[in-house]
């Protein structure tokens, strides 16, 4: 709502203003910029050097259950039991199991129990891609903490999140509360998402072990903990992985966006 | 007033998006897993490549008999050189009477620089523009897919190169994967035995 502080002076016309009132409460499906730069990551491929990253657009929140059930609505091949076991084990979807089938249960929560590939044709789908491992980990560091003390809280709040993870509790969209300076909310605090190389090459190198963590980068901040054992947790995942606690937001290159908005 | 208007432009761009792709979709409602009669098949993936003679092939046009897949890109002068290589080892080793049953995919992840005309021009300098060779390219998301389901790693680097994983599949006449020979200068002969063991399967 704060975009409705600096445009007071401006004239709009009621149809446009309308338009925005009744959008805003609902962000759900909008992208945001997320500008390029380079980061540090935990990777031990590239000690030492920052990984750049180039601007890309990416969804403000995950894709949530009612997005995912109006994409199977069109895409029959993906509605449970139509789904080939080459492409998601068992679980796929079972958080909808116990419904009426005309019935989104939770439809603003983020989707969950989908496989990498069913993320992979969803974001397709809708004209996007999933971010790369470099792109989502880029944009959930790019936050703002008013002091180092704020910067350690939040490092503890992450943890402890990774390590009680509650699949029964998923909160709304957008309702985490974390955000990174561009808009881009709930990369933590609800789910684990999918991103596109989830199995970094270097992971045939790192086998997991309990001395793994250890091994990985140390970079100093209030990231590098909790970004070593999500990038773990992500390396042990197979493409058929349907877990109750992992959905996916969709990114879209700057061009794909730009050529839509000059058809408009 | 900036924002403003990146809003509604973002809201329109969404809609647009989503409509688009019904559109699409209407018309390419084409995935019939139930023609597959594997489980496991490859060619459960639906769709569209374009190989370095321009045409448009699917996965499945290559069903019924055995194949070789490697993924390579172009600009990859170190490692793919000698993984092409492999590939030709492995092809060239199968009884003649065999290969000519055979199909090998070489699919490019490098989209941005291997097209299909680049594709054809490195077919050419690596003397491999012949029947039964297809450098194949396709959407992102789709070479992805196929990368995922035969275990073949990759990311793009900063400098434009990738980092991948080096491996050859074979698969079998269902598209199921049948044998992998995972690294660089391996031996072939297990690899060249399954090849010729689906082929007199097929022969009986």
């Amino acid at each position: 709502m704060k975009f409705l502080t600096n445009i007071a002076p401006v004239k709009i016309t009621l149809a446009v203003l309308a338009v925005l009132m009744l959008s805003l409460p609902d962000m759900v499906g909008a992208q945001v910029l997320v500008p390029s730069g380079s980061f540090h990551t935990v990777m031990p491929e590239v000690k030492g050097e920052p990984v750049a990253v180039d601007s890309f657009y990416m969804d403000m929140t995950a894709v949530t259950n009612k997005e995912y059930s109006e994409f199977l609505q069109d895409h029959e091949d993906w509605k449970p039991g139509n789904v080939p076991s080459i492409f998601a084990y068992k679980g796929y979807l079972k958080s909808w199991e116990n419904t009426n089938s005309d019935e989104v249960v939770n439809p603003n929560q983020p989707v969950t129990s989908v496989s990498w590939y069913a993320a992979n044709a969803y974001c397709q789908s809708v004209g996007g891609r999933l971010p790369t491992l470099n792109e989502w980990e880029y944009s959930a560091q790019l936050m703002d903490f008013d002091s180092s003390v704020d910067a350690q809280e939040f490092a503890s709040r992450l943890m402890s999140w990774y390590s009680t993870f509650d699949s029964e509790n998923i909160g709304n969209v957008g309702s985490s509360e974390i955000e990174n300076r561009h808009g881009v909310k709930d990369q933590f605090g609800l789910i684990m998402e999918w991103v596109q190389d989830f199995k970094p090459v270097i992971a045939n190198d790192l086998s997991l072990d309990c001395g793994t963590v250890g091994r990985m980068q140390k970079l100093g901040n209030a990231y590098s903990y909790a970004a070593s054992i999500r990038y773990i947790t992500r390396m042990s995942f197979s493409p058929k992985s349907t877990n109750s606690t992992v959905g996916f937001r969709c990114a879209y290159d700057v061009a794909t966006i730009e050529e839509k908005e000059a058809n408009l | 007033m900036k924002n403003l208007l990146l809003i509604i432009l973002l809201l329109f761009t969404a809609t647009n998006l989503v409509a688009q792709h019904n559109h699409n979709h209407s018309a390419d409602n084409t995935l019939n897993a139930k023609e597959i009669d594997s489980e496991h098949s490859v060619y459960h993936l639906d769709a569209d490549w374009t190989d370095h003679r321009g045409d448009v092939v699917r996965l499945d046009d290559f069903k019924g008999k055995p194949v070789i897949v490697v993924m390579f890109y172009g600009n990859c002068t170190d490692v793919c050189p000698i993984l092409i290589q492999d590939t030709w080892r492995l092809y060239s080793s199968v009884d003649e009477s065999v290969r000519e049953h055979v199909n090998v995919l070489a699919v490019s992840f490098d989209t941005e620089n291997d097209t299909p005309e680049v594709l054809n021009k490195y077919a050419k300098y690596e003397q491999l523009d012949i029947p039964g060779w297809h450098f194949m390219t396709a959407d992102d998301a789709d070479i992805r897919t196929l990368a995922m389901m035969l275990g073949v790693q990759y990311s793009k680097k900063s400098d434009g190169h990738f980092a991948h994983s080096n491996l050859v599949t074979v698969l079998d006449e269902k598209g199921r994967i049948a044998q992998r020979v995972e690294g660089l200068n391996q031996p072939m002969n297990e690899a060249k035995a399954t090849i010729e063991s689906i082929m007199d399967r097929l022969n009986k």
